[in-house]
């Protein structure tokens, strides 16, 4: 599906964050170009979100990376205002949610976005399916209604059976399980995730990796997801937004950015990363049939699975294929040109 | 000023300067008749209270008088129930709240040997007093605790008159209220007890608030609780445990305050301690004290044991 054909369902629209004593003033210096660290060594003021721009479309995982301070967190936590911006528009479904009021404000939270947290945040004092059952319970729906489905979403994210224990007697990617759970049962179209599985041991953070595509295969969220580790973003996002001292620095297919980083910054980042496994054949190939092949790939393998087809070969080629047609070829020197990092030019 | 006490010292100009007087009241009054003395001053606010006396008997009379009904129906209901009722009473009360055998043997031990000293009427009375006037201080305390923890200026405001109202000596907030009420109302020294003890539960709902988890706040925001849905959902149940131990504070500063009540008529074990002051009966004062001191212990450790179920309860 073509993402320009279709309407975004948020969009953040020049959205800045200043924290400080007189925001609204510091506006204007930094509109006019000032620094955030003149922000700072002259006003005290820091400089939270500078001009952010950014479509997210239903169906779809946004991941937002950054490494820490960068200004992700308070990204997120402004598309359900828990944070207040200075400035700018969020648009959900074209209506403004930085002009909600109280009451419509806790109904969008209530029913169109659930939040999954970095340190879970479960209630202690509540069993694994009360929490579940949190958001229903929070619109007013009556517990008996609920208890059906929250017992489903359990048993969907692996924890039946753990539906009296209290969070504290779980592991920590089992309470991530309860939030994600949690999450599922408010039913709401957009998910926030913020460092959702940054807490939990790498392998166990896989196999919830694993557990989300899963579930966004079948479940078609709008999911935004802020992370600040490269591997997760590559392995998540359909749309890949790198934020540094709450700038955005490049946006888009996480394919195109691996393949030209338009800054230093996103080029030492996506140095270390193993390229054949990242890489598609759709963002290498040419999309010219020549047809002078009788070796089929599929426009989704990785680069490595290329490889190995071609048992090593430089100067095989292939005819690359989506849903049985025929839709480009594929030269195995442009895999092996794509496996080594373009420099940004200095010069 | 320089001139009343040259004027004062014109007398005898051989004063030397090591006697020369502090320029206090009294000092400058014996110079000068315009000045007034410092007995003027307290007599002032003396005159100050007496001219408000009436106007506030009349706003805080009807407001305190379900105290006096509260502590005088449960004096006459404790003592109108025959021993062998309100023992096993008082027993299941405590194994229900604490489910703990041993607090309980330890209640029924308590119970048995004040009864057989026969203190059983005085130490009842006491304690009738205590569960009046801790109930009250918790419900008027908890809100207060919660307005605080809400509001940051509340809280600045209210915490000075917080611990005034633990240091100012015991006997001192007698004084206005024997003004304001007849000494045969048992709200004065209800009132006088409260004031006392109300302030650990206070202090500690504010704080038990202000200690819940900012992570799991921030969900109840994201998911879109109302502040009531916060308050009664999130706050104050993980606050209990702290709101408990401020219930447990309460309560033995209710009772170390009953015994200075007795001073304005309050019955019970403190009347008897006060006999053995005034009459230097020394054995009635030293029994009657170690009654308070087993009153002391089986209240406190009914109210920890409840404490340990709540943080069980909790914390998991």
């Amino acid at each position: 599906m073509n993402r320009q054909m279709k309407h975004p369902k948020v969009s953040v629209r020049n959205l800045y964050k200043i924290f400080g004593g007189d925001p609204k003033r510091m506006l204007l210096n930094v509109k006019g170009g000032m620094s955030k660290q003149e922000l700072l060594e002259k006003h005290k003021h820091v400089l939270g979100l500078e001009d952010i721009n950014i479509d997210i479309y239903a169906g779809e995982i946004t991941v937002i990376m950054g490494l820490s301070g960068s200004g992700k967190s308070t990204l997120i936590r402004h598309l359900n205002r828990l944070i207040d911006p200075t400035s700018g528009e969020i648009l959900l479904d074209g209506v403004d949610v930085t002009k909600l009021e109280q009451d419509d404000l806790r109904t969008l939270r209530q029913s169109r976005m659930s939040m999954v947290f970095q340190k879970f945040a479960l209630l202690p004092h509540r069993t694994v399916i009360d929490n579940v059952m949190m958001a229903p319970l929070v619109r007013g729906e009556s517990a008996t209604a609920v208890r059906g489905r929250a017992q489903d979403w359990l048993n969907r994210v692996g924890l039946g059976g753990f539906e009296a224990n209290y969070p504290n007697q779980l592991s920590g990617g089992m309470q991530q399980r309860v939030g994600i759970a949690r999450a599922l049962c408010s039913e709401a179209e957009i998910m926030l995730m913020d460092e959702a599985f940054s807490a939990l041991d790498p392998i166990i953070r896989t196999d919830m990796q694993a557990l989300l595509l899963e579930l966004q295969r079948e479940l078609h969220k709008t999911i935004v997801f802020i992370t600040h580790d490269l591997d997760e973003a590559l392995r998540l996002a359909d749309h890949l937004v790198v934020l540094k001292d709450g700038r955005i620095i490049q946006q888009g297919e996480p394919q195109e950015i691996i393949l030209n980083p338009t800054d230093e910054y996103i080029e030492n980042f996506v140095r270390d990363i193993n390229r054949a496994r990242v890489l598609r054949v759709r963002s290498v190939m040419e999309p010219v049939v020549t047809g002078g092949s009788d070796d089929h790939i599929d426009v989704n393998s990785t680069l490595e699975d290329a490889i190995e087809k071609a048992k090593g070969s430089a100067d095989h080629i292939f005819n690359v294929t989506k849903d049985g047609k025929i839709v480009g070829s594929l030269q195995m020197t442009t895999v092996l040109r794509a496996l080594v990092p373009r420099r940004v030019n200095k010069d | 000023m320089a001139e009343l006490l040259a004027k004062s010292s014109n007398g005898n100009q051989e004063t030397s300067l090591w006697d020369l007087p502090f320029p206090s009241l009294d000092a400058l009054h014996e110079a000068c008749g315009a000045v007034p003395r410092t007995r003027d001053m307290t007599a002032g606010l003396e005159d100050i209270f007496l001219l408000i006396k009436n106007p506030l008997k009349v706003v805080l009379d009807p407001i305190t008088q379900p105290l006096s009904w509260a502590i005088d129906g449960a004096l006459a209901g404790i003592m109108s129930l025959p021993w062998w009722i309100m023992i096993p009473a008082f027993l299941i009360i405590t194994q229900l709240v604490t489910r703990s055998k041993k607090v309980t043997v330890l209640a029924a031990l308590s119970f048995l040997a004040l009864a057989f000293i026969d203190h059983y009427t005085y130490a009842m009375q006491t304690l009738a007093i205590i569960l009046v006037c801790a109930t009250i201080s918790i419900m008027i305390g908890i809100p207060i605790g919660v307005a605080m923890s809400r509001s940051d200026r509340l809280r600045a405001g209210v915490l000075p008159l917080l611990d005034m109202m633990q240091t100012l000596p015991t006997f001192v907030y007698l004084i206005p209220l024997i003004f304001l009420f007849s000494v045969t109302e048992s709200k004065l020294y209800g009132i006088a007890i409260i004031i006392y003890a109300v302030v650990p539960v206070i202090r500690l709902t504010d704080l038990g608030i202000r200690l819940v988890d900012k992570d799991v706040l921030e969900a109840a925001d994201a998911f879109g609780m109302s502040r009531n849905q916060k308050l009664f959902g999130v706050q104050l149940p993980l606050a209990l445990p702290n709101i408990m131990a401020g219930v447990n504070q309460t309560i033995m500063m209710s009772l170390s305050m009953v015994v200075i009540a007795s001073l304005v008529s309050a019955p019970g074990l403190g009347a008897l301690v006060l006999r053995g002051i005034a009459k230097l009966e020394l054995g009635v004062g030293i029994i009657a004290g170690l009654g308070i001191v087993i009153l002391a212990i089986l209240l406190d450790r009914v109210t920890k044991a409840a404490l340990v179920r709540v943080d069980h309860a909790t914390r998991h």
